[in-house]
């Protein structure tokens, strides 16, 4: 589904902000992408998404080489939440929705409504614009776009940011609920409760490198002590070498 | 394809509902043809109102936009304000009278003998109206018309420069503050798309009031006969300004900024034309504002003179091509911001 061989890329000169990463994820796979601040996650995001141009190396989405590749074909089968909710808060729920629908193929697209639903949107509050909303509903009203044109693959960005807990397990229920129906998805997160008990596999990066990429069951037994197994975040400090070091 | 231009479409229409710029468009439409046709068109005919009191009977019968008065109280009252000018006329019938001119400074010495030498004109005017009459009307311009399609031609040529300019920026920096540019980076949608989308709406909405201001300001032969040739230069004018603004607001991080530089733009825009049409002033210089041969086509639109040669429409026409290639640059550049 994603293939990224050897990727570079530079901001200008002696700004390399990525150093050659490798990892590929199959299909229907829920793959972590876990790294310190600065560590080139969203970089790396916007490459896949083609947002950014003029990297080295390849990418492959699909099965296509998206340098090659029809870039709004790819489009269409793609969903990305990015880390805040942008949406028209001059509009509705419903309109931001339909506006988004309008660029999708009719056939891919769900229904908006249902979407809502799924998402225990506030019924009463379809209708009012966003800039009426607080952070988890308008965090919700970003999700329904993601999924909007049932993508075949998914880019979450801190899905859970903004959520109360009982949001983030919902959120948790749809993102394993998309897998099940065969969504790939890629998720970049600070959040190590979604990644251990999400991800499939998780990828640590450092300064533009790959630092380690296993499964969390994995990552956590290799870091083991005598005393007692870590959890995914002290094995993700161990590795990207901040706090708690003895 | 269609459908998602249809929705750029209703969706731009909804920001500029919401920004208020239809509202701000209408308030001015129907500011300026107030102006022009209650005070601008009348400016003329009426320069300062004219007083008389003359016991006597010495200046005659009534005269044409002079308004008689029964005392000298209510002469010294009614041109007590610095504008209007009082004709005492001292003396009978008989022997004729002596004239004296009552009036307020209004601060500016030759201003001040304009009003008088004004007002001495209308005395005398009965002798000559009919030579006046003639020299007055020279084909279908009369005075009134010529003023009439000069300030239409200034009013609709900052309209276009300021509204239009703001007017685009306003929906990009709100678009921009809301983050949802950077969504459209996503989307199976060109950037052309979404800039057209933009330009369409600008540009029909200049348009519709184009026509409404030259045919309400005009009347409706006249107006209707200079209007093809208006809407020509308004529609240039019109993609130019838009598009200005819309890189403008891609470039500048806050209105903060954008505002100063809207100055900037205003006054380097405005100036020449300003020197030319108020002042009268042809400068050498002005043969290389860009601005100032827009002006001169708007203008010249006005009075259906067909001025402008190849050269203005092949530079129009490369302006708005440059102009629409950085556009599209500043936007890729905004959607690749933080996401
Ligand atoms: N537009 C840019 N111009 C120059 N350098 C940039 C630009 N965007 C990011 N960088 C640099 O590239 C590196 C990677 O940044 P990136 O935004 O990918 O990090 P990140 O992993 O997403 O961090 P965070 O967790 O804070 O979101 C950083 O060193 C950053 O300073
Ligand atoms: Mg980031």
């Amino acid at each position: 589904m994603i293939r990224v061989n050897n990727l570079t890329f530079s901001y200008g000169k002696d700004k390399e902000a990525l150093h050659g990463l490798d990892f590929t994820v199959g299909e229907g796979e829920i793959f972590g992408f876990l790294g310190p601040n600065g560590s080139g996650k969203s970089t790396t995001q916007k490459i896949l998404t083609g947002i950014l141009k003029g990297y080295g190396g390849r990418v492959s989405l699909l099965g296509q080489d998206i340098a090659a590749a029809d870039t709004k074909e790819l489009l269409k089968q793609i969903g990305v939440l990015f880390e805040f909710p942008y949406l028209y808060t001059n509009l509705s729920a419903v309109d931001n929705l339909r506006y988004f629908a309008s660029f999708y193929p009719q056939e891919r697209v769900r229904d908006v409504m249902e979407l809502l639903d799924k998402l225990e949107f506030k019924k009463d509050y379809l209708k009012k614009p966003v800039s009426s909303y607080s952070k988890g509903m308008r965090q919700r009203v970003s999700m329904a776009r993601a999924l909007l044109n049932s993508p075949k693959l998914l880019f979450l960005d801190e899905p859970t940011s903004g959520l109360d807990p009982s949001g983030a397990v919902l959120f948790r229920k749809i993102i394993e609920e998309e897998r099940g129906n065969g969504t790939t998805v890629f998720l970049t997160t600070h959040n190590m409760v979604d990644a251990d008990l999400l991800c499939d596999r998780v990828a640590f990066i450092l300064n533009g490198n790959i630092a380690a990429l296993d499964t969390p069951q994995n990552l956590k037994e290799q870091n083991r002590t005598a005393q007692k197994e870590p959890t995914l975040e002290e094995v993700f400090i161990r590795y990207t070498g901040r706090g708690l070091e003895e | 394809m269609r459908g998602s231009f249809v929705a750029l479409l209703k969706k731009d229409f909804r920001l500029c509902v919401s920004g208020g710029f239809f509202l701000l468009a209408l308030g001015s439409l129907i500011l300026y043809s107030c102006y022009i046709n209650l005070v601008y068109a009348k400016l003329d005919q009426e320069l300062f109102p004219v007083y008389r009191y003359d016991p006597g009977k010495a200046g005659g019968e009534r005269i044409a936009g002079v308004t008689d008065v029964g005392s000298l109280n209510e002469l010294e009252e009614a041109c007590a304000d610095g504008y209007s000018v009082g004709l005492h006329i001292n003396g009978d019938s008989v022997f004729g009278g002596k004239t004296e001119i009552m009036m307020v400074s209004c601060g500016i010495e030759r201003l001040d003998h304009i009003r008088e030498a004004y007002a001495r004109s209308l005395l005398f005017q009965e002798d000559k109206t009919d030579a006046l009459g003639q020299a007055e009307i020279i084909g279908v311009n009369t005075r009134e018309m010529k003023n009439r399609r000069e300030m239409t031609a200034e009013v609709l040529f900052f309209e276009l420069v300021a509204v239009g300019f703001l007017g685009v920026a306003s929906m990009l920096f709100k678009e921009k503050q809301m983050g949802v540019i950077r969504v459209h980076a996503i989307l199976p949608v060109s950037r052309i798309q979404f800039i057209l989308s933009k330009l369409t709406l600008l540009l029909s909405s200049d348009l519709l009031f184009a026509a409404v201001l030259t045919v309400v300001n005009l009347g409706m032969p006249e107006g209707l006969k200079a209007l093809p040739g208006v809407l020509l230069q308004a529609g240039i004018l019109s993609l130019v300004m838009a598009l200005v603004g819309f890189l403008c607001a891609e470039l500048l991080p806050d209105f903060k900024q954008f505002s100063l530089i809207y100055l900037v733009i205003a006054v380097f825009i405005t100036t020449p034309v300003f020197l030319s049409v108020q002042a009268g002033v042809e400068m050498e210089w002005m043969r290389f504002h860009p601005m100032y041969h827009l002006f001169t086509a708007m203008k010249n639109a006005y009075f259906q003179v067909l001025s402008a040669g190849g050269l203005y429409y092949g530079a129009c026409a490369a302006a708005i091509i440059l102009l629409f290639l950085a556009a599209g640059w500043g936007l890729g550049r905004e959607m690749k911001k933080e996401g």
